[in-house]
């Protein structure tokens, strides 16, 4: 059976998306290892989260990550619980703007990439500014925020532009990873989680 | 299989409080210091915390939880003692630095309670164990589904870290290269996640069939495996906390 009037907002919460969240918050976690072993300047923790998004819409995508964040923050680091909301934002920007059809091809999925970007640096700054002052643990992004409040940039905007420039390639080439990944699973598993 | 809880299993008192008092004097002690936000709230419940901590024979393990942001706080020393807003007091000057009064003290207020948040929650952590938190809060009213997810993320990371270590150790033996400069280790990802991705997808479908045979989704009401035990005195110590977070709460309206 297919529904044809799926809306941007539909929730379906089948037993099909709801094992897709354990298996998304692991590929977060395997992502975030592999980037490491690789030794490379990103981070690539939240693959599952675009990807529980993309394929199930953006409920499951911001259940996805908010589960990830307490998992997280229940029995690794205490910090990343702040830090859920910011996850849970990925994940429903991912979901809609899979549903708007975001994901035709690169270029559009670039432009995903970076309406990702806006929104977890729009959501993490205040996070920042209240537990950090501002900062945001990555020594460029922190070097950056030292040089613009020493030219006296208001707070907001120098803990904003730290965000950012952490955020924009790391967020970037999460979400063409999630979107390459996405166009290169086969047909017979993706609709299993179109409408179950 | 490693799992990635870093809970301890020992004997003490600590150990022995259940996982909801835990959750109580977990938000009483993070919630504190931002009401009432002075250096010695903070710095109370740092004391307290760090006590706890060493009765519950977990002290050495909470070194590195804490390690992850020794950098961020120097930096915010530094940041902050330098270009706060309010600054005006010099207090001394290295190598043409000049340091503030108010910065230091604003970057003491705000070290003081990351670091708090941090301690507390690693009470959680290291004496709670997950499943046992995660049961408790299911059985007062959490959906049984979501305590299913969160079960079942805690064992499938172990299962998908050792299948990545599977597919490196597959993908370098067909002569895929993991060292080099920054574009070789890049191209590197793609065939890594690309094989996990798929087969833990694959995963899911056997994965909800299994529940659905078990009727996971039957509109029934849900038992437990376990009974639940409440050491005796628990219900007077969260009526403590609670009475704790009331007093900071009129401490703070009577200022």
């Amino acid at each position: 059976m297919i529904n044809k009037n799926k809306g941007l907002w539909s929730f379906n919460f089948s037993t099909m998306a709801l094992v897709l969240i354990p298996v998304s918050i692991g590929i977060n976690y395997v992502g975030k290892l592999f980037a490491q072993t690789l030794k490379l300047p990103l981070w690539l923790d939240s693959i599952g989260t675009i990807l529980a998004g993309i394929l199930a819409g953006p409920w499951v995508g911001a259940i996805s990550g908010a589960i990830n964040n307490i998992i997280y923050g229940l029995t690794v680091s205490p910090v990343s619980f702040a830090y859920g909301i910011t996850s849970v934002a990925i994940g429903i920007v991912a979901g809609l703007m899979a549903r708007m059809g975001f994901l035709k091809n690169t270029k559009r999925a670039f432009i995903m990439g970076l309406a990702i970007v806006g929104v977890a640096t729009v959501v993490s700054t205040p996070i920042n500014i209240y537990f950090w002052g501002g900062q945001t643990g990555n020594i460029w992004g922190d070097a950056l925020f030292g040089f613009l409040r020493s030219q006296n940039w208001p707070v907001w905007l120098a803990s904003g532009l730290d965000e950012f420039v952490v955020d924009l390639p790391d967020k970037i080439a999460t979400t063409l990873i999630a979107f390459g990944i996405y166009k290169g699973l086969p047909e017979r598993i993706t609709v299993l989680f179109d409408e179950s | 299989m490693r799992s990635i809880s870093l809970y301890v299993a020992k004997d003490s008192l600590i150990h022995k409080i259940d996982p909801i008092t835990k959750l109580i004097y977990t938000s009483v002690s993070v919630i504190s210091p931002f009401i009432m936000p002075t250096i010695l709230v903070a710095s109370i419940f740092v004391l307290a915390n760090l006590v706890i901590l060493a009765l519950g024979k977990v002290l050495k393990k909470v070194i590195p939880i804490i390690s992850f942001v020794v950098l961020i706080i120097v930096t915010i020393f530094l940041i902050q003692g330098m270009f706060y807003g309010g600054n005006q007091t010099e207090l001394f000057t290295i190598f043409s630095l000049t340091f503030y009064l108010e910065g230091l003290t604003y970057a003491l207020r705000i070290a003081l309670r990351a670091i708090n948040i941090l301690l507390t929650f690693s009470i959680l952590i290291l004496t709670a164990k997950p499943s046992e938190l995660i049961e408790s809060m299911v059985r007062r009213g959490l959906s049984p589904k979501i305590g299913y997810v969160m079960h079942s993320v805690l064992q499938i990371i172990p299962i998908m870290s050792s299948k990545a270590s599977t597919i490196m150790d597959a993908q370098k033996s067909r002569g895929m290269e993991t060292e080099g400069n920054l574009w070789v280790r890049m191209k590197a990802f793609i065939p890594l996640i690309g094989p996990l991705v798929m087969n833990s997808l694959v995963d899911t479908h056997q994965r909800s069939l299994a529940l659905e045979v078990r009727s996971f989704s039957a509109e029934t009401k849900k038992t437990f495996l376990n009974e639940e035990e409440l050491p005796a005195g628990m219900k007077y110590l969260r009526i403590l906390f609670v009475m704790i977070l009331i007093a900071v709460i009129v401490w703070r309206i009577s200022l």
